[in-house]
């Protein structure tokens, strides 16, 4: 919480958080229409039931509102760069499997897939204000995916995309929790924006 | 002489080295080359170039280095730019690459006259790329999801080379492929960015001569969106005439931005649009209600939108969307104006009532009817009369007197409050005073100067003043504290005719007009002008008025121009007022040209040449001198007249002597016998009927006409057949006066005319009478205008009845006379003395003819009357039997002396014994 004693540092935290939000909450619609796109275009029941992606953090977590703020940022971080990594997965395998032949699928992956990363810069540099050391990616990522049949690779993407919609909502709420003034600090106001 | 064959064998050997395969190692091998190779210059900069020759080429060529000349593009560098290096290597050097030009080429001359080439180079001029400047960037959104960001920047001055620009973004953590543009140099699209991340936007220039950036331009394309404006925009009226709803839908989602929207809206067919205020429109929503519109009146709105904290940029606004607002009811009376016709008579008024209809912010709906109000003012008891019109006027026939009419319009809503006008029985009020026109474009405003008194309003009528039709009135309302209006519709070159009436609180006053024109313009033609009369020295010019629709202004005044055909040409200028002009100090007898001119304001016109002519004599000339001349002529005649009434006695005695009474001269006693002796010619040869054309018949009336015999009335018989016209009667002797003319007594008879040629001195008056006083009547007597005495010719007969010449002079003449005669002249005189004897009946029946005609006046043919003769015979002769009853005797005792005594008597007594025309 050093650098959050300036008052640009607090500015720039202010407003890392403001876009943050924002962010998450397109991010979080543009998911939302993935989705239906997604089940529509690998033939998906969109009721289907889909088991936990492995490597992505839960985004339902209990006691939420008793982590503070680093927790709170490195569980975001965690969660999309392993978000990153299977969004760069699915991409790869959409193209695949379908070529250039659904590439406006394909673009809402792509976009999808900058948001999170945009997402993840926007954690790093609320960790970096913090000053707290960003964890490395190596230890961070999902472990390698099996090979995965295409079936499967269709329903783990679906999974991808749920539990991506959950983490935006989770994460506009963290930034939110976040923007608000500390008592150590005062003196950054609170934001009222809503994802 | 070894000199020449030096360089012949140089100039050989330097195109062997260029020309030979094997010695190059390929196709050509130069003697030299330039460093640098085709260098790219920038523009301005010093330039260096070296030429270095092979050494082969100096030993066998002796070319050395300071033979070599330099050339840009066939021009000859001066040399004071060479450096000889050293033997084999020159240079040169431009200190200004713009006087550069390609090829720049190294030459030697060989022999110091024979220039090769050894090589060349090309130059490339340029300059490096400048700082790309105002680098912007704008986000289009194109739908929900796609968001291309364009780039425009400033690329600089022109490089004159290749330059490569492209646009670089990226991410602190990412990097972005270049944008490159197309075609252009100056902007270039990222089909898609992400929002809410800095993203650093910058532009690289490079070419040959360097590489340049632009500043970089960190944002966040969310705060650069042009969004897509709204769509689906809908207006609904709502319960509220003056609101209308308007919904819509935005493009754009609420996870991207918020927005806060502009709303503008107009009256169809105003062009000046209102906006609602902003901040009543700057939070997020998809529906807004206009207030504050006019009842029944179509609106369109539009509509757009921007994010909603004011980054960015508005967007394109939508296609207008129409709406209607409800009805209400009309918020003002119509205006209402009169007029008066009280021509048919003075106690009784036509009155033409007029309204205006209401403007549509005015009717706030459809009117659907009026309801007129009267009520005469005079007469308290007199009942409202209430009438419902669905047009905008009505007629009323109401007596003379004070009225007061209220008109109320009427729409589904409801009523308007009435309008109320006074009609007063005379307009006894004050006028406005000076007014005035005055011309403002195509507006025609009207002026004046209010009363002293409190004006109401006031109506200004027009109309538009033709000679092919009615003025048709239009008016106009005023309030009472203007004093001028502007009027619309008015035509150009058209008078109208403008009134203006002050409406008071109780009463309203007498309208004062004037005429006025928005534009005049010179007449359509001219007057045409005549004469009216036209003197030795003047003539009298008149013409028409032009009609008002031919003036296009006022007349200011009218010129006549004439002039002679050969003459200067006279101008005249006539007041306006004037159809009458008379033209003074003409030329007499001679052709004038006039032409009429109208003018206004704006030019003039004439009208038709007119040509008259100039009388030769003045009124009363003619007269001056006819008139004495008449009177002179008259007054001669006059004193002639008196001198011979003077002098008559002197003139009858030379031109008309006394005869002196036959029945007083001796020979009154003479016998009729006598001359029967003589007798012995025939009738006819002794009296051609020709004879008598010269001779005035003179009948001397008796107391009774049947005294006369019937020998005595032979004679008019004979006259009545052959001049009916020449009857005449005479009062005595001498009734063909002096006066007369022996030509006037006979008139129509060629044959008379030639046997008074025969015997013009000698004339004759046959004198038939009775028996004057009981004595025996001389039957025939003819006197001879000779001035001789009668006397003396009896004397003379006297002395010459025995003498038997004188029968045959007197043969001689009446053969002379008588050779006219058709029946008589070939028959011999005895046979005709038989005939007459014969023809004695005849004779009397010729008398009674001369009777029947005075009586019938129905002339009979001479056939006809001897075929009635014979049948009236009888009664004739018992007639004159029983009306004389000598004269049967006379006749019996000698019948054939009295048939032919009226005829023959006195020539036979003058040409036996008295005068004989010599």
């Amino acid at each position: 919480m050093a650098a959050a004693d300036s008052p640009s540092a607090a500015l720039r935290r202010r407003d890392l958080c403001s876009r943050g939000i924002r962010l998450a909450g397109k991010m979080r619609a543009d998911v939302v229409d993935l989705l239906d796109a997604y089940v529509e275009r690998q033939g998906l029941d969109a009721s289907a039931s889909v088991a936990a992606v492995e490597g992505v953090p839960p985004a339902a977590v209990e006691r939420w509102d008793e982590q503070t703020g680093t927790q709170r940022l490195l569980e975001n971080l965690a969660a999309y760069r392993a978000f990153r990594a299977l969004l760069a997965q699915m991409l790869e395998e959409q193209r695949e499997q379908l070529g250039d032949a659904d590439a406006a699928l394909g673009r809402a992956l792509a976009a999808v897939l900058l948001q999170v990363s945009a997402f993840a810069y926007h954690l790093e540099e609320l960790l970096r204000l913090e000053s707290r050391g960003i964890p490395g990616e190596e230890g961070a990522g999902p472990p390698p995916p099996p090979r995965l049949s295409l079936f499967e690779q269709k329903l783990r993407g679906l999974g991808v995309l749920r539990e991506l919609a959950q983490w935006a909502v989770r994460s506009a709420r963290d930034l939110r929790q976040l923007a608000k003034p500390s008592p150590a600090a005062g003196s950054a106001p609170g934001l009222a924006e809503s994802p | 002489m070894f000199s020449r064959w030096n360089w012949v064998a140089c100039g050989f050997y330097l195109l062997l080295n260029i020309c030979s395969p094997e010695a190059s190692g390929g196709l050509v091998q130069s003697c030299g080359h330039i460093i640098p190779e085709s260098p790219v210059l920038a523009l301005g900069s010093n330039f260096t170039a070296l030429c270095i020759l092979n050494e082969s080429c100096l030993d066998f060529g002796n070319i050395y280095a300071n033979q070599i000349i330099w050339k840009i593009k066939n021009r000859l560098v001066p040399k004071e730019q060479y450096r000889e290096i050293n033997r084999t290597v020159s240079s040169v050097t431009f200190n200004d690459t713009s006087s550069l030009a390609t090829p720049l080429t190294c030459n030697i001359l060989a022999d110091g006259q024979i220039e090769q080439n050894i090589y060349g180079i090309t130059v490339t001029v340029g300059l490096a790329p400048e700082k790309p400047r105002n680098l912007s960037c704008i986000v289009h959104q194109l739908s929900r999801l796609r968001y291309p960001m364009t780039c425009t920047w400033n690329p600089g001055r022109h490089t004159f080379l290749d330059t490569q620009f492209r646009l670089r973004y990226s991410w602190p953590q990412e990097t972005f492929p270049d944008c490159i543009p197309k075609d252009v140099n100056n902007s270039c699209t990222i089909p898609d960015v992400q929002f809410f991340v800095n993203t650093e936007i910058w532009v690289e220039a490079a070419n040959a001569l360097g590489k340049a950036e632009s500043d970089p331009l960190v944002l966040d394309p969310v705060d650069i969106v042009k969004p897509l404006p709204p769509h689906n925009l809908s207006v609904s009226s709502g319960i509220l005439p003056t609101v209308l709803k308007l919904s819509w839908e935005n493009r754009i989602s609420d996870a991207v931005m918020k927005l806060k929207f502009n709303i503008r809206y107009r009256i169809i067919g105003d062009r000046n649009w209102m906006e609602i205020p902003s901040e009543d429109t700057a939070s997020p929503r998809t529906s807004f209600s206009v207030q504050g519109l006019r009842p029944y009146t179509e609106y369109v709105f539009s509509i757009r939108c921007m994010k909603e904290d004011g980054v960015g940029y508005w967007s394109d606004w939508t296609e207008v969307k129409a709406g209607i607002t409800t009805e209400d009811k009309p918020s003002k009376g119509p205006p209402i104006w009169r007029v008066i016709d009280a021509s048919h008579s003075p106690a009784s008024w036509t009155v033409h009532l007029m309204w205006k209809a209401l403007k549509p912010f005015e009717a706030n709906g459809v009117i659907l009817q009026y309801e007129v109000t009267v009520r005469d003012k005079s007469s308290l008891s007199s009942p409202l009369k209430k009438y419902n019109v669905t047009s905008t006027n009505h007629t009323l026939q109401l007596p003379n007197g004070t009225y007061e009419v209220t008109v109320i319009a009427r729409n589904r809503i409801g009523a308007s409050p009435p309008s109320v006008l006074l009609i007063p029985a005379s307009n006894s009020k004050a006028p406005v005073k000076n007014l005035r026109t005055l011309p403002k474009h195509d507006k025609l405003w009207v002026g004046w100067t209010a009363p002293n008194s409190y004006v109401l309003k006031y109506v200004i009528e027009w109309c538009l003043v033709s000679s092919s039709s009615d003025c048709i009135i239009e008016w106009q309302i005023a309030l009472g504290d203007v004093q001028g209006i502007d009027l619309k519709g008015i035509k150009p070159f058209k008078c109208y005719l403008i009134t203006v009436y002050p409406l008071y609180a109780d009463g309203q006053g007498s309208g004062q007009s004037v005429q006025a024109y928005l534009k005049q313009d010179r007449p359509s033609k001219g007057p045409t002008v005549q004469t009216k009369k036209v003197g030795k020295a003047e003539a009298v010019l008149t013409w028409n008025h032009l009609t008002v629709d031919e003036q296009n202004g006022f007349i200011r005044n009218y010129t006549i121009l004439y002039k002679t055909i050969d003459g200067n040409e006279t101008v005249v200028t006539v007041d306006p007022s004037k159809t009458e002009y008379t033209l003074s100090s003409l030329t007499s007898d001679t052709l004038y040209t006039v032409r009429m001119m109208a003018s206004t304001d704006n030019g003039s016109r004439s009208g038709p040449d007119f040509t008259f002519t100039t009388q030769k004599f003045g009124k009363g000339e003619i007269e001056a001198i006819v008139v004495p001349v008449c009177l002179a002529f008259l007054l001669i005649v006059l004193l002639g007249v008196l001198f011979c009434f003077n002098k008559r006695d002197l003139i009858k005695k030379h031109i008309w002597p006394i005869v002196p009474d036959p029945s007083k001269s001796n020979i009154a006693q003479w016998s009729p016998q006598v001359p029967a002796k003589h007798n012995f010619n025939s009738k006819d040869q002794m009296y051609p009927e020709g004879s008598f054309t010269d001779v005035s018949v003179v009948e001397i009336e008796a107391d009774d006409k049947k005294s006369f015999s019937e020998q005595d009335l032979k004679p008019f018989d004979l006259l009545k057949k052959e001049k009916s016209t020449s009857e005449g009667h005479s009062s005595g002797i001498g009734g063909s006066s002096c006066m007369s003319s022996p030509r006037q007594s006979v008139s129509d008879s060629d044959e008379g005319e030639t046997t008074q040629n025969t015997s013009s001195t000698v004339q004759y008056s046959t004198v038939v009478l009775n028996g004057y006083r009981d004595q025996t009547p001389v039957q025939v007597f003819s006197r001879s205008e000779s001035t001789q005495p009668l006397l003396d010719s009896e004397e003379r007969s006297e002395d010459h009845a025995g003498g038997g010449d004188s029968t045959a002079q007197r043969q001689q003449y009446f053969r002379q006379n008588g050779g006219q005669d058709e029946t008589s002249t070939d028959r011999p005189c005895f046979e005709r003395t038989k005939q007459i004897t014969h023809a004695n009946e005849g004779d009397l029946v010729g008398f009674v003819q001369l009777q029947i005609s005075g009586q019938s006046s129905q002339p009979l043919g001479l056939g006809m009357e001897k075929n009635t003769q014979e049948a009236a015979l009888s009664n004739v002769l018992q007639t004159s039997t029983e009306g004389q009853t000598v004269r049967p005797e006379t006749v019996e005792e000698n019948p054939l002396s009295v048939d032919e005594m009226p005829k023959s008597y006195l020539p036979q007594t003058v040409r036996q014994g008295g005068y004989m025309p010599q």
